[in-house]
């Protein structure tokens, strides 16, 4: 799923300062899961908000709202009886969440109250690992379930780089050298022959918005010529 | 989260301003069993209680005949309904064309005007 964390205090301040009306939007789908954007942190971000201005002159009201999910638009109907009276939304969805919301209230200013951080897995309450970029080629098949996108800090396609130090990156000797780790798996599996196949370069030319239909859904919304 | 009473006001609120849609919905329910098919959960379980129907009529169905008049437990109840048996995927089908997950997300709005929602921090995910 998604992962985000809350944005600090102070950038949020920064943003809402013009403004009076300020409606914080939650959201109930991945942000809710990773404990940075669900309900409760609406209620925790309005507290922090409100204790950081108690002793300025502010007039600033706060409501929350949190929505089953941002980045579905029939979700953000119910916040339509809102967007009158509200002077800037504050989003806490992912990147995603955060655009379909101010391209639903292009009159209102919507800001971010979190960073999108990744595609990532839980690995415990709290704690999340990244491991996918979407980068729309995926080469885990051959490279032992390893992410070299994600996981190599140089994003490198073609084996470790000379600043590998043992099995450890050069960046960090906490962090364990992604093709190491690739080539240690796909030895114990003996399909070392994997990363022996010359292959096509990704296209990182195409990492410009991506936009898909779904096999089966082709009908529906692809033109015909 | 400490035991507060239920605020019927704004549940009555979301019922009132969707009484039209829940009402349709649950006069056109068949008790056919279709929408079953198309909920994963169903179909990896086969437990009647994650049939959709079975799902909306236990949640907004509920809140909508007693006009929002329940207790904290049965509230807390129609919140596991929403939260654990119900991920909200949308995928769910009703061949006379309820729109279920417009109705299981109005009992969530209802849940969560009462503070009652999945949380995380407390019960890991599953998936």
């Amino acid at each position: 799923m998604i992962k985000a964390k809350p944005k600090p205090l102070d950038e949020i301040l920064e943003y809402i300062q013009p403004y009076e009306n300020i409606l914080i939007v939650g959201c109930g789908g991945c942000v809710s899961v990773c404990l940075a954007g669900g309900q409760k942190e609406v209620n925790i971000l309005i507290t922090e908000l409100e204790f950081a201005l108690r002793d300025t002159q502010s007039n600033k009201q706060f409501k929350g709202y949190t929505v089953e999910r941002q980045c579905n638009e029939a979700f953000l109907t119910e916040i339509d009886e809102f967007a009158e009276e509200t002077d800037c939304m504050l989003s806490m969805a992912c990147g995603a969440g955060i655009q379909l919301l101010a391209e639903r209230y292009p009159h209102i200013p919507v800001f971010p109250a979190v960073n999108t951080i990744a595609i990532g897995v839980d690995r415990d309450i709290g704690l999340y690992e990244e491991r996918c970029r979407a980068c729309g080629e995926c080469v885990l098949a051959y490279t032992a379930g390893i992410c070299p996108v994600t996981r190599c800090a140089k994003g490198l396609f073609n084996g470790p780089c000379g600043g590998t130090q043992g099995d450890k990156c050069e960046i960090s000797p906490e962090i364990p050298c992604a093709w190491c780790e690739i080539y240690e798996r796909l030895k114990a599996q003996n399909r070392l022959e994997d990363i022996l196949k010359i292959r096509k370069p990704m296209e990182w030319r195409d990492q410009i918005q991506r936009k898909f239909v779904q096999k089966g859904y082709e009908k529906r919304y692809l033109k015909e010529d | 989260m400490a035991k507060k009473n239920i605020d019927t006001a704004p549940i009555q609120k979301i019922l009132k301003k969707n009484k039209r849609e829940i009402k349709l919905g649950l006069k056109v329910c068949a008790h056919c069993s279709l929408c079953a098919e198309s909920c994963f959960l169903y179909q990896a379980t086969k437990d009647p209680k994650y049939m959709p129907s079975y799902k909306f009529i236990n949640s907004i169905g509920r809140l909508y005949r007693k006009n929002g008049k329940l207790s904290r437990g049965e509230m807390t109840k129609i919140r596991d309904i929403v939260w654990h048996d119900c991920v909200l995927c949308s995928r769910c089908y009703c061949p006379f064309g309820i729109n279920i997950p417009s109705l299981i997300a109005l009992a969530r709005q209802a849940c969560r005007t009462q503070d009652l929602y999945r949380e995380y921090d407390k019960e890991p995910t599953e998936g």
